[in-house]
């Protein structure tokens, strides 16, 4: 089973860099579709069907934390897993977001190996893509 | 006030190796000399229990390599736009990393970064200027605290 991903980052690099991430890591990615701000991420929702989001929370026009409101509001974005991918450290920031529903929380910087270890928690896929079958703890990367 | 450039120092330090390190897999060595000859800056600021900003200054060896290491780009596949993007993420990181090795417990607002050729490179009281050396050029960075 392959998944479809939405990155959400205003920062071109950024968005480059975590597709690479994932895709090193093994994970079965189908299509990866990018938007730059919150606003954009609904644009998308509304045409196509994502399986994970992974967002910033600082972004003009509508930040992390309004998408994930926005998505809390409809039945059935509302059931995408959003993983919010942040600079931000602060613990009531990190509350906020999942208290809105976030289901995974990753601060920037980050190692390869923490994007894989939260998107496998958050979508419940263990490293040899069977669901909830942990097959072993390897979480090295061959770079 | 020199106390507290000092607490921003210490705390400034680990957050630009733990930057560079884990997205630039670029490893800088503090210089005891101030260095002045850089060709880029992005800066943001950030307002909160303490307001200032904070500047990385950059030689264009050292631009390319991020985007080389962070992108996995080469030779003419690097752009300035490309600089520009990783750089303004660089300091992005950089802040607030230092802010919540500061105070985890409190929330900071942050602008957007901006990009643009070096400002003045200013000293005084409230300034905290650091530089340092890596095997891909140097680094500048001014923390200032208003």
């Amino acid at each position: 089973m392959s998944f479809n991903l939405l990155i959400v980052d205003d920062s071109r690099s950024m968005r480059a860099v975590i597709k690479k991430t994932i895709s090193m890591s093994g994970f079965k990615m189908d299509q990866c579709v990018e938007a730059r701000n919150g606003r954009e991420a609904l644009d998308v929702l509304a045409k196509a069907w994502v399986d994970v989001i992974i967002s910033d929370i600082n972004m003009p026009e509508m930040n992390g934390l309004e998408l994930l409101e926005e998505l809390k509001k409809d039945s059935l974005l509302k059931e995408i897993p959003t993983i919010v991918i942040s600079t931000e450290g602060s613990e009531k920031r990190i509350q906020d977001a999942y208290d809105l529903g976030a289901r995974g929380f990753i601060k920037k910087p980050f190692l390869p190996e923490e994007i894989k270890k939260v998107l496998y928690e958050v979508i419940g896929v263990s490293d040899e893509g069977e669901y909830g079958e942990d097959k072993g703890d390897d979480d090295t990367f061959d770079f | 006030m020199k106390e507290n450039m000092e607490k921003i120092r210490e705390t400034m330090t680990p957050s630009i190796f733990e930057v560079f390190e884990k997205m630039f897999y670029i490893f800088l060595e503090p210089l005891d000399i101030r260095y002045d000859e850089y060709d880029m800056e992005a800066a943001i600021s950030f307002d909160g229990t303490i307001s200032g900003d904070v500047r990385i200054l950059l030689s264009r060896n050292m631009a390319r390599a991020m985007v080389q290491n962070m992108l996995g780009l080469e030779g003419d596949g690097i752009t300035g736009q490309d600089m520009e993007d990783c750089s303004k993420e660089a300091v992005n990181m950089v802040c607030g990393n230092f802010l919540s090795r500061l105070d985890s417990t409190k929330v900071f607002n942050l602008s957007s970064p901006s990009f643009k050729e070096p400002g003045d490179l200013e000293s005084g009281e409230d300034i905290c200027r650091m530089d340092f050396d890596s095997d891909n050029g140097k680094i500048g960075v001014i923390v200032r605290s208003l």
